[in-house]
């Protein structure tokens, strides 16, 4: 293997004309391209020196600059976002040491199929704000669906809507520290006991991920005393390819089971 | 290439592969209290310190460390004077084969600067990234709990 | 309370300090001058025959100096096991092989300038194979039509069953009494037949081993090893040159729990260094680790008791059937372990047999590994008691104890079944079992949860209480020796000099501790060196839980050796009778008189004064007995009904060490085991492609457990002393890894009312195992 050669902008709008050139890619800091091997890259831009790390909390939108580390969004928002889907799902994605160097962005952008990352903001209806061959705000969803959306961009920040959600999150490991063989997100919103809003996310299915639209449609305007939700769940049909922690039928009637027990968890909380 | 590394606070020009680790580049330049355990930032043998943070040294490019402050276990304390976690591990006898032991201790130094007080939870939480196949842990716990102890009647 | 200056004392760890601060050299740490580098090409084929290899593209790159493989190196057959000499395991294996026997086999080795261009050259390395049917069942490994795995000229050095043509590298048969009176007299038979996977031992640092020429043209290898005199032995045997031109140095090392009880890489390092007269290192990865180095055995055990309605057991039989890989190093002494080490614990059972074979199978080495065949056979055997015990729905605590061997008892077994060897006969003389029952059942509030299956988390979890008990051994008795010898200095401190094996275990410490005993004087005044085949003198190293019992006891005789020389001088000194003198606190005290006189003169006037001599002597030790080790060990459970997720929530050991000589490297080595045992129970196992490549090479998908993961531990040292032991003790290295996966089971089937005969009990078999009762 030859060379790698690297970059050290300073200004964001060197990045665009770097992004175009072949075999060139950014790195923010995380595992992503040492995990998985670097044969077609010729060349690291690498982001530390740019100003992507910045934390917004203002006008109903938290935004998160995207070389932000999962252990620095966890720090930054338990001051005032201590019950956030982002502090529990980031707070307990890898290890210790692997969060204080995976950045929001490069999770995004290289979404592995264990993301702790994008079940949380894809039930937030988060935003990436993109420079480069496409510039501005994109949903997540059409980002990581959209292969233009990739192709010579990268992400500046993520935003979503600084909202108050009862939230649950769940990760089906075998040990603590492990890669999720697939997790589950449920956000809510209740007044007097019914439910107003729900989004439910799994990742790590065989399409990589899924916002259950029709569940949540069942759930919505349920009063949660009255909610039968094993019923409610057990008509939910995702598919889930085998995987070391056990069968593809085995990980689907887990999916199942946890997904009932998340939701209950949720309707029955304070 | 080569760079400027601040290593344990001295300054050092290191030359090394771009497409190096910090990890490699530690250990090729005298740095062999820093181990290597899997190459794959799984079991925290190669734990160092940057910028008082707690990161696995195999899953970072030297090339990208820039002027940031590298700490090993030799930065912290040594035979002479250890630090009060380096003298708990040695009391409760949580050193065993002390693969993982540098490892450890670093990641309890990051945890005590910041939670001078941890639960045993939070304790298991810090070291969430070391892995250790001697002790099942329990002395390594008790050497932490009897650091910050220590620690804070020093204060 | 304790009567002892060291013993019972948990001093500081001699390297303790030095391992915390980073300053300890392990093997990848030392610096060498010019070395070149190793990287090793290995068959990606489970099966098949080198035809041709092809190394001109590999030799151009540029760095690469030597390019090892069968055509170019003698082939001398050997066994890569650390054991004595004749080893008891077969000699099927060369340095390179020309036929590939698993998917990890070693095609060749480079040795270059820097190790990106030896591994850079070693895919480059143009090999064609002709590939066999690969064989993978080890129930299939004796049909005639199977794959035959070795050749005509693998053989065994011991007179022991050995038949390659049928694949079978091990066979024991042993039996006492009448088996078909045995059964026909019980009321009720069990039998059940059990697996256990393979596994990894996970030490943290990976095998490394480097070589080099010192000045006067010999051979150092400096390696990561349990066994430095049988790594000399073996290198000196494949590279075809006189055992004295080698020396063999462990430096500290990081772990090894049987996995290091292996010499396969400083044959490998030296050839390179002679045949290029230059040093050579390797260090192998993780991936290497798991793949190429060695494994638990995997094995299945066919058990069946008989017992009457009184709980007398009328019969054993016990058919066991291991899975020794592609080569056969351990294969009969792991089998014969999983009966030796069981089959004695229930000794009044009058209709034994065991049966065993070893078979060979085209997948990763099986090796030694902490606990042996006895951890195996326990899973099998302390299942079968819970089953007997609820059968005549008796309290189990109470018929273990009421059955077990018991002090002044012996068991035909011992003399019957050893390592390689017939074994030897013995009484046992310290076998506090009952109490570590009755203890360990306090610890965990036993009566409180047993049976009841108390369900927590809305009714989704339950609990569930299990225990298991087990014996281990200390050293193989007429087999392991092991030596000592020791200086004075003429400030009354000591140089001890040791063969044996400090894993990280703290042996030198302990050893430390019980030659400062003798001479009643700190330990700190002992300088320990160990583990050095020029310096030191011969011990067989770190296995069969040896070090404390064997080693100990070597120590002991020379410290009582050089107490005897410091009297004598003393008795000269003061003009007195030895008989009036005695030791205590680093002086000779005439006992009448009080006069005394200080170790540093002693020696003084030994050296210099007068009738000069070197205070100094040696000797060894070698069981003629082999004083188990007894444990209880208890799991608490609770089993998620509908996931089947099994979470150990509280584990305790009782453990019978004898007198532990440090009490916090003891319960470290429990708490170390334990947690090993737990997730070999739960989690870990080597997944195979159905081409026998193992796909989960990294402690991504080799799920081990860390500080989050671990349960409640308790561990209690029992109060007890083995008179043939150094100062009462024992051993403790292995003996807590038996406990949890059959406690566990038996914890589950206290829950759920499923037993679990096929580990690992991951929550899928969990699940299905639960799912198929309703």
């Amino acid at each position: 293997m030859n060379g790698l050669q690297w970059f050290f902008p300073e200004k964001l709008d060197v990045v665009p004309e770097l992004l175009k050139r072949d075999g060139i890619v950014p790195h923010a800091g995380g595992t992503f391209l040492i995990k998985t091997g670097m044969k077609k890259v010729k060349g690291l831009i690498d982001l530390a020196n740019l100003p992507l790390d910045i934390f917004h909390d203002s006008n109903g939108f938290i935004e998160i600059g995207s070389t932000s580390t999962f252990s620095g969004i966890v720090e930054k928002m338990s001051s005032n976002n201590a019950d956030s889907i982002l502090v529990k799902s980031l707070g307990q994605a890898a290890s210790t040491p692997l969060r204080n160097r995976i950045t929001i962005g490069g999770s995004i952008a290289s979404f592995p199929i264990w993301s702790d990352a994008m079940g949380p903001l894809i039930a937030l209806d988060a935003e990436v704000s993109l420079i480069g061959a496409v510039e501005g705000f994109f949903s997540i969803v059409r980002y990581v669906t959209e292969r233009e959306l990739r192709k010579e961009t990268l992400i500046k920040s993520v935003r979503f809507k600084s909202e108050k959600w009862d939230s649950y999150y769940f990760r089906a490991t075998r040990t603590q520290f492990d890669y999720p063989a697939f997790n589950i997100t449920v956000l809510c919103k209740r007044l007097d006991n019914v439910i107003k809003d729900i989004r439910i996310v799994i990742v790590g299915n065989r399409k990589k991920f899924v916002r259950i639209t029709g569940l949540e449609e069942k759930l919505m305007n349920v009063k949660t005393d009255d909610a039968d939700i094993p019923v409610i769940v057990r008509d939910i049909d995702i598919e889930f390819a085998a995987k070391k922690l056990g069968s593809a039928d085995y990980i689907k009637q887990l999916a199942g089971i946890e997904l009932e027990r998340g939701i209950n968890r949720i309707l029955r909380s304070k | 290439m080569k760079a400027i590394f601040r290593i344990n606070g001295q300054e050092k020009e290191l030359s090394f592969d771009s497409r190096a680790t910090l990890l490699t580049v530690l250990r090729e330049n005298g740095c062999t209290e820093v181990k290597e355990g899997c190459n794959a930032g799984e079991c925290g043998a190669c734990l160092v310190l940057l910028d008082g943070k707690p990161v696995n040294s195999c899953q970072i490019f030297a090339a990208s460390i820039g002027s940031k402050e590298i700490t090993t276990i030799n930065g912290i304390g040594d035979i002479h004077s250890p630090h009060p976690i380096q003298e708990a591990f040695v009391d409760t006898g949580a050193v065993q084969c002390g693969f993982c032991t540098p490892g450890m201790i670093l990641a309890a130094y990051s945890l005590l600067e910041e939670n001078p007080e941890p639960t045993d939870d939070e304790i298991k939480r810090a070291l969430d990234g070391n892995i250790c196949r001697c002790t099942g842990y329990v002395k390594i716990i008790d050497a932490i709990r009897l650091a910050s102890k220590r620690m804070r009647e020093n204060e | 309370m304790n009567k002892f200056l060291n013993i019972g004392k948990s001093v500081k760890k001699i390297d303790a300090l030095s391992l915390a601060s980073g300053i300890e050299k392990f093997v990848d740490d030392f610096p060498l001058d010019n070395p070149l580098y190793l990287a090793i090409l290995y068959s990606p084929h489970a099966h098949a025959n080198i035809v041709n290899i092809d190394t001109t593209e590999a030799e151009s790159i540029d760095g690469v100096v030597d390019i090892l493989h069968y055509g170019n190196v003698q082939r001398i057959l050997h066994t890569t096991a650390g054991q004595g000499f004749p080893e008891p395991s077969p000699y099927d294996t060369a340095l390179f092989n020309r036929k590939m026997r698993f998917v990890g086999d070693r095609v060749a080795a480079v040795a270059a300038e820097s190790s990106k261009a030896a591994r850079e050259a070693a895919r480059k390395i143009a090999v064609e194979y002709e590939i066999l049917e690969p064989l993978f069942d080890i129930e299939k490994a004796m049909d005639d039509d199977a794959p035959r795995i070795h050749g005509d000229d693998a053989h065994v050095v011991i007179p022991v069953p050995y038949e390659p043509e049928r694949n079978l590298a091990a066979e024991v048969e042993i039996g006492f009494g009448d088996m078909q009176r045995g059964f026909a007299e019980a009321d009720f038979i069990e039998e059940h037949t059990y697996t256990t996977q393979y596994a990894s031992h996970c030490a943290i640092e990976p095998h490394a081993a480097i070589s080099y020429f010192d000045e006067r043209g010999r051979l150092v290898i400096v390696t990561t090893t349990q066994v430095p005199f049988h790594a000399r032995r073996i290198t000196a045997q494949v590279l075809d040159i006189p055992v004295g031109m080698i020396r063999v140095i462990k430096p500290r090392i990081g772990g090894g729990f049987g996995g290091k009880q292996e010499v396969f890489l400083e044959p490998l390092v030296a050839i390179v260094s002679w045949r290029n007269k230059r040093p050579a290192k390797i260090a192998l990865t993780r991936s290497e680790v798991f793949v190429a180095s060695r494994t638990r055995n995997a094995m299945r055990i066919r058990l069946k008791t008989g017992a009457k309605k009184d709980g007398t057991i009328t019969a054993i039989e016990m058919d066991a059937l291991m899975n020794t890989g592609a080569y056969g190093s351990h294969a009969l002494t792991v089998l014969s372990n999983a009966g030796s080490k069981v089959l004695p614990l229930f000794n009044k059972v009058e209709n034994i047999s065991f049966i065993g074979r070893s078979v060979y199978t085209n997948l990763p080495i099986g090796g030694a590994y902490r606990g042996y065949g006895a951890t195996k056979g326990y899973f099998a055997f302390n299942q079968q008691l819970d089953t007997i015990a609820r059968r005549k729905n008796q309290d189990i605590l109470e018929y273990i104890k009421s059955w077990h061997i018991k002090e002044g008892e012996t068991s035909p077994i011992f003399a019957a079944l050893g390592e390689g060897k017939e074994g030897v006969a013995q009484i046992i003389r310290s076998c506090k079992l009952s109490e570590c029952i009755d203890k360990g059942a306090e610890a965990i509030d036993w009566y409180s949860k047993r049976g009841k299956r108390i369900r927590i988390d809305s009714e989704d979890k339950v609990k569930g209480i299990g225990i298991a008990v087990s014996m281990q051994g200390s050293g193989i008795p007429r087999i392991d020796m092991g030596s000592a010898s020791m200086k004075m200095n003429e400030d009354g401190s000591f140089n001890l000099h040791i063969g044996a094996t400090d894993l990280g275990t703290g042996s030198d410490t302990i050893l430390a501790q019980i030659a400062a005993e003798v001479l009643q004087i700190p330990v700190e005044k002992m300088i320990v060196r160990s583990s050095d085949t020029d310096l030191t003198p011969f011990d067989v190293g770190a296995y069969a839980s040896s070090t404390t019992y064997v080693s100990g006891n070597a120590v002991r005789k020379c410290a009582e050796k050089i107490g005897a020389q410091i009297i004598s001088v003393a008795g000269k000194m003061l003009d007195t009778n030895v008989e009036n003198l005695i030791l205590t606190d680093c002086k000779v005290v005439e006992t009448l008189s009080k006069r005394e006189i200080s170790f540093a003169q002693i020696c003084q006037y030994a050296l210099y004064s007068a009738d000069q001599f070197q205070i100094q002597a040696g000797a060894s030790y070698y069981g003629t007995e082999s004083p188990p080790p007894f444990a209880a060990q208890f799991a608490e459970v609770d089993v998620d009904t509908r996931t089947g997720k099994v979470d150990v929530i509280k584990f305790v050991s009782a453990v019978d060490c004898g007198q532990p000589i440090h009490p916090k490297l003891a319960e470290g080595q429990v708490e170390g085991a334990v947690v090993n045992g737990i997730s070999y129970a739960l989690c870990e196992e080597y997944l195979f492609d159905s081409k026998g490549r193992m796909t989960n090479d990294s402690f991504w998908d080799y799920k081990i457990y860390n500080a989050l993961d671990i349960p409640e531990l308790v561990t209690i040292l029992a109060d007890s002393h083995e008179e043939t032991g150094p100062f009462g003790a024992k051993s403790v290295g292995e003996i807590a890894i038996n406990g949890p996966m059959p406690a566990i089971a038996n914890a589950i089937y206290d829950a759920v009312g499923v037993r679990l005969f096929n580990a690992p009990f991951t929550p899928e078999k969990v699940f299905n195992a639960i799912k198929n009762k309703r």
